[in-house]
């Protein structure tokens, strides 16, 4: 039995584990489960470094592949699944020290629902359009008309969300979409 | 190309015994504690034997560094932007074991740096455990801002220092320049930690920075 538990078997059982792992972590759909285990492949490796007296080794593995590169990778992920909207009117619709309401906020809640993404509105950042878009990875930029009741959309050309936006204002008389091309204003 | 570095690869495989042989191993274990005073062999390369290779390391750290704060940066005034996911609150279990957790890992990576010499460990590995606590700090308090400049000052800063002090050993020795200044085989030990805190606290500052970088980016 105890030859069954000698280090050489615990070594080569982790070293399959790894194979496992990694595997794993390539045809994963979902992508926070595949970001444990990347750290749990990184904690593989660094026992291993300890078996084979490599402590120093062990303690850089640990810190930055099991602790670091996930968090790091945890808050892009998360970037990437917000949809960032500006709001240049506060006219009628949202103010982030309110309760969110109205026309617009009820169609982007569904959109975002839809999409799985995470709406995260904002308000007061001086700029051009073009500026905005490009540097700060502003996704929708609202304009309120005061006259005609009227809401503007403007957003990326290139962003496919925003074809898909269209498509679902399309029966809604008071609120346009407009696409600009990357870098070019729509004026 | 993949077949020519194959042929490679097995013509020299008969001449293994050639490259892999143990001269160094057998030299580093007579003479590494007399020489460079350090109980940890594989330090003892890295800030004596070795240490011009370690200032570029340190070097690729600070650049890589340079190159995020670069690629981030943009000159839109958002002074009073406010966003609705910061006004989020993390879970309370989250912020309660982060307040736990945080001297811990302070206390445990300087370990690692102070003691880089005697146990395993060292600068940049010390460094990586103290960025992790300081990351840490986001989960208490989201809303706490770093100025990222002034980190790269410090660090570029750091980054001098080093070269200044490996180089001192030009003027002490005879002649040999990113050594130990110290002649005394009983005190070289004051060179190393003292190599393994700015280390420490460079690689802990560039991670922490990377990191904030990352944490501003669309904001």
């Amino acid at each position: 039995m105890s030859s069954f538990f000698s280090t050489e078997n615990i070594a080569f059982a982790l070293q399959v584990l790894m194979i496992i792992v990694s595997l794993f972590i390539v045809f994963h759909k979902k992508n926070f489960t595949i970001i444990i285990l990347i750290s749990v492949f990184s904690l593989l490796a660094a026992t291993l470094y300890t078996m084979n007296q490599a402590p120093d080794v062990a303690i850089a593995e640990v810190a930055i592949g099991a602790a670091i590169i996930p968090l790091i990778y945890v808050i892009s992920i998360s970037r990437q699944r917000e949809y960032i909207v500006l709001d240049k009117s506060r006219h009628g619709f949202i103010d982030p020290d309110e309760v969110l309401e109205g026309v617009v906020y009820d169609i982007l809640n569904e959109f975002v629902q839809t999409y799985d993404l995470n709406l995260n509105v904002c308000c007061d950042i001086e700029g051009s359009e073009e500026d905005l878009t490009k540097e700060l990875n502003v996704d929708l930029i609202i304009d309120y008309d005061l006259e005609n009741d009227h809401y503007t959309l403007k957003g990326k050309a290139s962003s496919t969300l925003m074809s898909k936006l269209k498509r679902l204002t399309a029966n809604h008389p008071s609120i346009t979409v407009v696409t600009f091309k990357d870098g070019d204003s729509i004026d | 190309m993949l077949v020519g570095i194959l042929y490679v690869f097995s013509l020299s495989m008969f001449d293994l015994e050639v490259i892999y042989n143990d001269f160094g191993k057998q030299y580093f274990l007579a003479n590494g504690l007399n020489e460079t005073g350090s109980m940890n062999l594989v330090t003892g390369i890295y800030l004596d034997y070795r240490l011009f290779d370690s200032l570029f390391e340190a070097g690729i750290l600070l650049i890589a560094v340079s190159g995020v704060m670069w690629i981030s940066q943009h000159n839109i005034q958002e002074k009073n932007a406010t966003f609705m996911i910061d006004k989020q609150k993390t879970p309370e279990l989250f912020v309660t074991f982060s307040r736990l957790l945080y001297p811990l890992m302070l206390m445990f990576g300087f370990y690692v740096i102070i003691n880089g010499h005697t146990s395993p460990g060292g600068g940049f590995q010390g460094g990586a455990i103290v960025a992790t606590a300081i990351l840490i700090l986001y989960y208490i308090d989201i809303s706490k801002t770093i100025d990222v400049g002034l980190i790269l000052t410090i660090e570029k800063i750091l980054f001098m220092l080093l070269i200044i002090i490996g180089g001192i050993s030009y003027f002490t020795t005879d002649g040999h320049i990113f050594t130990n200044f110290i002649n005394d085989p009983s005190s070289k030990e004051i060179y190393l930690i003292t190599l393994n805190v700015l280390i420490g606290i460079k690689v802990a500052l560039g991670l922490t920075a990377i990191f904030t970088a990352f944490l501003k980016e669309g904001r």
